[in-house]
């Protein structure tokens, strides 16, 4: 699981050109600047790229919701990918 | 150490130029991600005052989200050199922004207005529609996207890149979906063609249906971006998307790339000619790698024929590299095809700076191809403003490869130059009839001439305008009105404007022919009248005049009166109103005359054989 984060991050970094991003599984959409619907989509776009995954309609839009955090997001991944929990 | 003058050059495009750098590592298949990261590059580059050769204007009025296609629109615009401000119209406000004169579109006055719309903005008739319902929605259709580019156009006088419609990739008429009328695809392919056919020069057609096949139609579509964020296609072919669109724009900014230069050896043909000798190299039928090699010289000799030219740059011996063009029998390409040919031991970088002098024309025009990275990389560095694409090791690829770039898209604008190979096949062609018939009558009469006449339009005034301001031999007075003259021309109620279109059995001549007409007193003036030489004495003169005095006669005037101003030029005109039966009024030391022709009752037309058609 940490390693998923690590790469998540790895993801987060590039999408945004921020080396200094890094992210715990506490961390939300929020604490990160210019993380808008927009970006959302461009995150959306490089995750499925980086773990060869694809998210529903759904689930993409679940994710912008209030509460969800980037531990959600890891957990996504992991369920999707088959990682044990 | 020494350092020569190309060791220099050669750090600076490396080390100190990013610019050049960013440039050349944007390309139309880069992944959505490195867009990005290339767009924020730029962002940087621009705060430190990285500036391209031209700039423009360009408004992107969308049906669907295009937030992300503008970027990208930007980005490749910059890799064309130019440097776009670009105005993004809230989405799905397509019909307001253009109707509405007040909106923001009218304040940025843009140079261009691309209308990113797709099959979601029309409506498709119903399955069980007529045929006669299902015409008139493709006629409706059409007729709406008319008016707004009219009304854009009238307003802003700036040129349209419009999409056509993508079909769906679902069809629910299965195999019959384009024989059936009212099925979603035949529509929108009814729609498409309507568009292509009344798009005026000042709008370019942009082919989204077509690259939408091309990338695959299921995967163009990613439906979760559209129900999510109304994104036109899935976001990994955004790229590819603002790269079609801005080379419609570099094109009709003149920035095409006009010449393709081409190395020799594993590039034109397999193997090396110096040592493999002509009955060694690969090429031709009978042999798959031979005939990759063939699939890529017709691929350049079809560019050739339609305009782009063709240029050798190769390290070999020159009579070597020559003799495998006259004397290989499989060679698609041949000596005549090639412009400028330079074969040599010098460095191609050197060799590309000469092809460019000899065929005069800029390093910007040009593309060099070739298989060697090495040289590849050397030309990149010492000549940066050439395009050097990235060229596969398999010569299947190389067609691919070089048309992904759409190096040479033509511009619209100049449909009619692009004609001219045509024209001028054909003329040779009316050469031929002429010298086998004897009596002129009888060759004009099979020439079966169909004349156009009718006052200038808004298609017909990029070209009148054009012809206005380059016409030398055949032009009475040469007076090189403005677009904005014959706007108001056209407004007056005392102007007469006429254009000339001629077709003939070889082709279509294009407009060849302007003349401008004014009422003074009881006479019709003749203020302009020009012709392209191309179709002189043809009748075209005669059938125009008749066109004129029934004109005159209409407006119950009873002459219609014209001038001769000489110039250095015109002497071919001196007695064009002598040969049309006028009568001289006037005269003046600098050899400028007056004329008259009574078009009373007594008038008669003058004969001809050209048959005139309404436009």
């Amino acid at each position: 699981m940490s390693q998923l984060l690590a790469d998540l991050n790895d993801v987060l970094r590039d999408v945004f050109g921020d080396p200094d991003i890094a992210l715990t599984e506490t961390s939300t959409a929020e604490d990160v600047d210019g993380w808008d619907s927009l970006a959302h989509l461009n995150i959306i776009i490089a995750l499925e790229g980086r773990f060869k995954v694809r998210f529903s309609t759904a689930e993409i839009s679940m994710l912008k919701e209030e509460g969800q955090n980037i531990g959600s997001l890891v957990k996504l991944i992991a369920s999707k990918r088959g990682d044990l929990a | 150490m020494g350092h020569d003058g190309g060791d220099v050059r050669a750090l600076n495009a490396e080390g100190d130029d990013p610019v050049a750098a960013l440039r050349a590592s944007i390309n139309p298949s880069i992944s959505f991600t490195v867009a990005n990261g290339a767009l924020r590059r730029l962002t940087k580059l621009r705060q430190g005052g990285a500036k391209s050769a031209t700039r423009t204007r360009i408004a992107v009025l969308g049906g669907s989200t295009t937030t992300q296609l503008a970027k990208f629109l930007d980005l490749f615009l910059f890799a064309g050199n130019i440097d776009a401000e670009i105005y993004e119209a809230p989405y799905g406000l397509i019909r307001q922004e253009v109707l509405d004169p007040t909106s923001e579109l009218y304040s940025f006055a843009p140079q261009f207005i691309f209308i990113a719309s797709g099959r979601r903005d029309i409506g498709a008739p119903s399955p069980a529609a007529s045929q006669e319902e299902v015409a008139a929605a493709i006629d409706a259709t059409a007729s709406e996207w008319e008016s707004i580019w009219q009304t854009a156009y009238e307003r802003l006088g700036c040129q349209i890149i419009q999409n056509n419609f993508e079909a769906p990739p679902w069809r629910t008429f299965g195999h019959l979906e384009l024989n059936h009328h009212a099925a979603e695809g035949a529509f929108i392919d009814g729609v498409n063609r309507e568009l292509r056919r009344r798009a005026p020069r000042w709008v370019s057609i942009h082919d989204l249906d077509a690259l939408t096949a091309a990338v695959g139609r299921w995967n163009w579509g990613d439906d979760r971006f559209f129900h999510l964020a109304k994104l036109p296609c899935a976001p990994e072919h955004l790229p590819l998307y603002a790269h079609s669109v801005a080379s419609l724009v570099v094109a009709r900014l003149g920035r095409s790339r006009k010449c393709l230069v081409l190395d020799l050896d594993n590039t034109l043909w397999g193997g090396v000619i110096g040592d493999d000798g002509l009955a060694g190299i690969v090429i031709g039928q009978g042999d798959a790698v031979g005939e990759a090699y063939v699939a890529f010289q017709k691929y350049a000799k079809a560019l050739a024929e339609r305009g782009v030219i063709l240029a050798v740059c190769s390290k070999n011996e020159d009579a070597n590299a020559r003799e495998v063009f006259e004397k290989h029998p499989d060679m698609v390409l041949r000596l005549p095809d090639i412009s400028c040919f330079v074969a040599n031991w010098e460095d191609k970088a050197a060799n590309i700076r000469r092809i460019a002098q000899e065929l005069n024309i800029g390093l910007d025009s040009l593309v060099f191809v070739d298989d060697n990275p090495a040289e590849r990389e050397i030309v990149r560095r010492l000549v940066p403003e050439v395009a050097v694409p990235e060229i596969p090791l398999d010569p299947a690829d190389y067609v691919r490869a070089v048309e992904a770039h759409r190096y040479f898209e033509p511009a619209a604008i100049s449909a009619e130059d692009f004609q001219r190979t045509d024209m001028y096949r054909a003329n040779a062609e009316r050469r031929q009839i002429a010298s086998s018939v004897t009596d002129i009558h009888e060759f004009l009469r099979s020439l079966e001439m169909r004349a156009a006449i009718g006052p200038i339009g808004d298609v017909e005034l990029d070209r009148s305008v054009q012809l206005i301001g380059k016409s030398n031999q055949f032009n009475l007075t040469t007076r090189r009105h403005s677009a904005a003259d014959i706007q108001r021309m056209l407004e007056s109620k005392t102007w007469e404007t006429r254009f000339v279109k001629l077709v003939d059995k070889f082709g279509d001549n294009g407009l060849i022919s302007v003349l401008l007409a004014e009422e003074r007193g009881d006479a019709l003036f003749i203020d302009t009248w020009l012709m392209s030489c191309r179709v002189l004495k043809r009748g075209v003169e005669q059938c125009l005049l008749n066109h004129v005095a029934e004109t005159a006669r209409a407006r119950g005037l009873k002459r219609v009166t014209g001038e001769y101003l000489p110039t250095a030029k015109n002497v071919l005109v001196k007695d064009h109103y002598a040969n049309l039966g006028f009568t001289q009024t006037g005269g003046s030391d600098d050899g400028a005359t007056t004329w008259e022709l009574d078009v009373g009752a007594d008038w008669r037309p003058i004969p001809h054989h050209i048959t005139e058609e309404t436009p």
